[in-house]
């Protein structure tokens, strides 16, 4: 989808819906919480959008979408990454714990 | 059309497969791995990574040229080769200590050492009766050390993979291909390639039992992936006056008198066990002993009755013997230790100094009067063999699991007074040869199959001991002792069929048409395996349990049909008898093998440890061992590059990546200027 074709509410209603996680009306707005690759798209795609381009009138709530998109994905790396560094490390010390959080266990290794 | 066809077929027996990984591999095909063992605190044997160890071969010639793959080596890893004779317990654990530079060793069997033993001192410490709370002084082997040869190597963890080769074609290959690339020439150093092994040996159980045992029952992908499973198989029992098989628990007013002995045995590389000394010499000796009981016993039934069993799985911490006391103390077989009068058991007894034999028994349950008056003044009816000394514990004998449920009487007959005469216990070299089991060498094998061996004549005598001896403690008639004698033909065919070559005449005559594969050129597999959910027991039990049928049950005159369904016949029940349909000798003048009917009470009983079944994975009570599995277990050889021209062949492939995208690239862009004259006749045409 090229962004440059889009009129200009229509590519704040795209923003708004990534930033929300809202794709459908009736999808749950608890959704919005969930949502780090969504968020991710949002900044990445919009970007040149909110702070490259010239202004318009529905840049500033882009702008404010975009921000807080980035604001929530780095929030989510955070978590993610302290969390998958610490299982990582110890799941093979937490023994019953362990096997029981995982997927798939590895072979031949504790 | 036929000359036709013809050309077809000698133009398809030319082609042959040439694949590269032909040209590049050669895979060994006669491997014993060392595999993996876990038990309820720990994980034993050997672990290779999941894509194989690769290392350079280099042939190990003393114990000082270990300096060459652990230090002054300049291609590390190594793989080392040596031969059986130093196959020790220093070199195993130095090369253990340097895994960065030994990526796995492999055993050459060719002469046997003086001695060696990779079990431990003090066998099946933990789950005998000798406890602390038995008896202190003799819990660990502190009065007598059962066996002192022994290094422990069995029972150690390696992460590096160890396999066995026997010495035929594939060895003579790798050596050649050793002596041709890996030598050092005087002066110059190794040229490359080298010639270099992979082993793959992935296991995939790890920690311990429970951990392993947990893994396999999680159920979150859709191919729950089974990673180990537990050792066990099927003791074989026969009683002399068979009970109702369907009515478990006590039985009033019967007195049994057991004589047991062990089936299995282990070696380092468990696939590889022979076990002459260890096992067969013990039931063997039984299985004459209850040949030459047959005619007394039906001629004047003894009061008492007689269980001959046979137990597997005795190395693994007692997998049988604790079986079958746990169904007998909950209900589960068909008498309870209520009945039980006595015990008799045959641990190794082919190893004598002259003709000496000892019995042992237990100190702790002595102090009771009823028990030492059966034991040591009665001492069973076996004068002349001497009973050990009063203070000295029982050597590792099925008969232990007994006592620690009930202090019954019992006495475990051995050819050894302090520790054991078995220089070579649980480890492949007590085979035929260490029994001094030799054959004139102008007989074929069906004479060899008939000779009767000193050996055999040994063990006839302690098996006609033991069958005089049980008549008379089952409270037989004196005046039919001396009828009872064991035959030393039935022996030396027996050590003939277990020890050098199971498929001869006699076994073939012996076992089911259906199970007449499991009859191998070499001597049967002693090592327990795994509980299979089938009933299907490996090629020992078979064996020992259609010689039982046939050496003490008869022959019928039913017909196959009537054979599998007995229930018919108004004189036959499968209650009490199991009825085998045997192959049958060749008659001399036919092809046909006379096939008959056998009516014995010789039954098959699970012999898996009672842990699994309670669930109780960590138990210190009964057995825990498993099995890891795995996936596939292979070894080749091939030639390998010097790590230099690896490195260069990357970076000649990555320059070339990188030029070809520069190249596109700058195509791409100058592609009006350089494509501009193919165009413009297009443009003029139209």
């Amino acid at each position: 989808m090229n962004l440059e074709r889009l009129p200009n509410e229509e590519k704040l209603t795209l923003c708004r819906k990534y930033y929300l996680g809202k794709l459908q009306m009736y999808v749950c707005v608890w959704g919005f919480a969930f949502l780090p690759f969504l968020w991710l798209v949002n900044v990445v795609w919009f970007f040149k959008e909110a702070f490259v381009k010239p202004t318009y009138t529905e840049q500033l709530q882009i702008k404010t979408y975009v921000k807080r998109s980035g604001l929530g994905l780095l929030l989510w790396v955070a978590v993610l990454t302290t969390w998958i560094t610490i299982f990582q490390h110890f799941r093979a010390e937490w023994g019953e714990v362990g096997d029981y959080l995982s997927f798939t266990i590895p072979l031949g290794i504790p | 059309e036929a000359a036709y066809g013809q050309e077809m077929n000698i133009q398809f027996s030319d082609v042959s497969c040439n694949s590269v990984a032909q040209k590049i591999y050669v895979e060994l095909n006669n491997t014993v791995p060392c595999v993996r063992l876990l038990n309820a605190t720990h994980q034993i044997g050997c672990q290779s990574s999941i894509s194989g160890d690769t290392g350079v071969i280099h042939v190990l010639e003393s114990e000082a040229d270990l300096e060459w793959p652990l230090s002054k080596g300049p291609n590390p890893p190594y793989m080392v080769l040596l031969e059986s004779s130093l196959f020790t317990k220093s070199i195993m654990m130095k090369m253990k200590n340097a895994s960065s530079r030994v990526a796995g060793v492999v055993v050459v069997q060719k002469t046997s050492p003086p001695e060696f033993s990779p079990h431990t001192t003090c066998p099946n410490e933990n789950t005998g009766v000798y406890t602390e709370t038995y008896d202190h002084n003799l819990a660990h082997c502190n009065t007598t050390v059962w066996n002192p040869r022994g290094n422990g190597l069995s029972y150690e963890e390696f992460d590096s993979p160890v396999f066995s080769l026997k010495e035929d074609n594939e060895t003579e290959v790798i050596k050649q291909c050793y002596f041709d690339h890996n030598r050092v020439v005087n002066g110059s150093g190794l040229q490359y390639p080298l010639c270099a092994m992979q082993l793959f040996s992935h296991m995939h159980a790890v920690t311990d039992t429970a951990t392993c045992m947990r893994r396999s029952s999680m159920d979150f992908s859709t191919s729950p992936v089974m990673v180990c499973d537990p050792l066990g198989g099927y003791n074989v029992c026969a009683f002399i006056r068979p009970y109702n098989s369907t009515a478990f628990g006590h039985k009033e007013n019967e007195s049994v008198v057991i004589a047991a002995a062990r089936l299995d045995s282990r070696a380092f590389f468990l696939e590889d066990s022979t076990g002459a000394e260890g096992s067969v010499s013990g039931f063997v000796t039984l299985l004459a002993a209850a040949q030459a009981l047959r005619e007394a016993t039906q001629e004047a039934p003894p009061t008492r009755n007689i269980l001959f069993a046979f137990f597997h799985g005795e190395v693994f911490d007692y997998i049988g013997s604790s079986r079958m006391v746990y169904d007998m103390k909950n209900n589960m077989f068909v008498i309870d230790l209520d009945n039980v009068h006595s015990i008799l058991e045959i641990g190794q007894v082919a190893v004598r100094s002259g003709t000496n034999l000892f019995l042992h028994s237990d100190p702790v349950s002595r102090r009771n009067n009823t028990v030492h008056d059966e034991v040591g003044v009665k001492c069973f009816y076996l004068w002349h063999a001497s009973l050990t000394d009063f203070s000295q514990p029982l050597p590792p004998s099925s008969f232990q699991r007994l006592l620690r449920a009930r202090a019954i009487p019992g006495i475990v007959l051995a050819d050894h007074q302090t520790d054991i005469n078995n220089r070579y216990y649980e480890s492949f070299y007590d085979n035929a040869a260490h029994l001094n089991l030799t054959y004139p060498s102008n007989l074929s094998p069906e004479e060899q199959l008939e000779f009767v061996t000193d050996t055999a004549k040994s063990l006839t005598e302690v098996a006609t001991a033991v069958a005089r001896a049980l008549f008379k403690q089952a409270g037989g008639n004196n005046s039919q002792v001396n009828k009872i004698n064991a035959d030393p033909k039935t022996v030396t065919q027996m050590l003939y069929g277990f020890l050098v070559r199971s498929n001869n005449s006699w076994f073939q005559a012996v076992m089911a048409p259906e199970l007449k594969d499991i009859l191998q050129p070499n001597p049967p597999q002693y090592y327990v395996g795994v509980a299979k959910s089938s009933h299907q027991a490996n090629a020992l039990t078979y064996l020992v349990q259609y010689l039982l049928a046939n050496l003490t049950g008869t022959a019928t005159n039913l017909t196959q049909s009537q054979c599998k369904k007995p229930d018919e016949l108004p004189n036959e029940s499968t209650y009490l008898y199991s009825y085998l349909w045997v192959q049958g000798v060749v008659p001399p003048n036919s092809t046909q093998r006379e096939s008959f009917c056998v009516r014995t009470a010789v039954r098959l009983v699970k012999a898996v440890s009672p842990a699994f079944d309670l669930g109780d994975y960590i138990s210190k009570e009964y057995s825990t061992w498993t099995k890891s599995q795995w996936k596939f277990i292979k070894a080749r050889i091939f030639l390998v590059a010097s790590r230099d021209l690896e490195m260069l062949t990357l970076g000649v492939g990555v320059a070339v990546l990188f030029t070809s995208l520069l190249v596109t690239y700058f195509v791409r862009t100058k592609a009006d200027v350089l494509f501009s004259s193919v165009r413009e006749p297009n443009n003029a045409a139209y």
